[in-house]
């Protein structure tokens, strides 16, 4: 489950920046800048809201993803992207602290940040039709829908709902680098678990 | 009709009845022709006095079916506290006075109050109507995270 985890930090803390504001005793220096691209988009600028159409790709130096369309907020000066929706054939890549290369994929991910009483609560849900899945070295874990909450240092993982996982016969070398190509999305043949496991904290 | 429908509305017709009219900050004017030209939108009651958008431009150049042709466009946007919003920069476009939108198949830039949100694109069309800008082709965000070192105790 360690790897979901990472995906949380990885998805949330690359597109939003500020993610680990609150954990203590931290130094967080100047990284690099998030680039959205698309074909065409509306910007109302009246609701602060961006919408990008037509081979979207966010491109991060935590991560990549891939969709059809993407709403976010536009932030305020001084502020933070509050809200993200990415959807239709929504395609995550990101390399975890170990360097291992993760893959997820779902119909729709959507990304809330909130900050309240000093408290920073971020969390990725993943859901739609196929079920949305993660796949690393070790195999691929499908669920209805896939969390990653995160408050402070603490994140919540929880996949509910027809979860099961499909190892591979032969876990991969750990790839390194987040911009490797992403991961075969085809599961190999190999040994299906169904569970139901708990939400799980790290 | 509201306050700032009715400065809207004079806005649209004051272009339509000449460049003279519309152009709120000219300085300078010759036939056809006038430089630094700024107008002005307020917000809806009770905050008519605060202002809703500023859209400026180096020079504009009157064409037939109330049309101008606006170099070095720039529209900023505010927020009812009087934060600036939403600045909108492009060489050149061509404003419809009577549909109230602007539209080019030219380079634009977008960006928020503080440059933390970065947009370039080309090809655009802003609808005045509702506060739409459609950015055409090739769009290209960047958004600046992490800008500035910040230590928690």
């Amino acid at each position: 489950m360690k790897r979901l985890c990472l995906i949380a930090m990885a998805a949330g803390s690359s597109l939003l920046g500020q993610a680990q504001t609150n954990l203590p005793g931290t130094l967080f220096t100047a990284r690099g800048p998030t680039l959205i691209s698309s074909e065409s988009a509306d910007f109302d600028l009246a609701g602060h809201e961006a919408t990008y159409r037509g081979h979207v790709r966010v491109d991060d130096p935590q991560m990549k993803l891939a969709c059809e369309q993407l709403v976010a907020d536009v932030p305020q000066a001084g502020g933070h992207v509050n809200h993200l929706v990415a959807e239709t054939n929504v395609v995550i890549d990101f390399a975890d602290n170990k360097g291992q290369t993760n893959h997820a994929t779902g119909d729709k991910a959507v990304y809330v940040y909130r900050e309240q009483d000093s408290v920073t609560n971020e969390s990725v849900t993943l859901t739609g039709n196929p079920q949305p899945q993660v796949e690393d070295a070790q195999g691929v874990q499908v669920g209805d829908v896939i969390t990653w909450d995160r408050v402070n240092t603490n994140i919540h993982v929880r996949i509910t709902g027809n979860y099961h996982m499909i190892f591979h016969e032969k876990p991969r070398e750990a790839a390194t680098g987040a911009n490797l190509p992403p991961a075969q999305t085809n599961p190999p043949a190999g040994t299906v678990q169904d569970n139901d496991p708990p939400a799980q904290t790290r | 009709m509201s306050a700032a429908a009715n400065i809207t509305r004079a806005w649209l017709l004051a272009g339509a009845a000449g460049l003279s009219a519309i152009a709120l900050g000219v300085r300078a004017q010759q036939s056809g022709h006038a430089t630094e030209f700024t107008t002005t939108e307020y917000w809806d009651a009770p905050h008519q006095q605060q202002i809703k958008t500023i859209l400026s431009g180096a020079e504009a150049q009157p064409q037939p079916g109330g049309l101008l042709i606006i170099k070095q466009l720039k529209l900023r946007t505010f927020d009812l506290d009087g934060s600036l919003k939403i600045i909108v920069t492009a060489p050149e476009c061509i404003y419809d006075t009577m549909g109230g939108t602007a539209s080019s198949g030219g380079p634009l830039q977008l960006q928020n109050g503080d440059g933390t949100f970065r947009v370039e694109g080309e090809g655009f069309l802003w609808r005045q109507t509702n506060s739409l800008l459609t950015i055409s082709n090739q769009v290209r965000t960047r958004i600046e995270t992490g800008a500035k070192p910040t230590i928690k105790p």
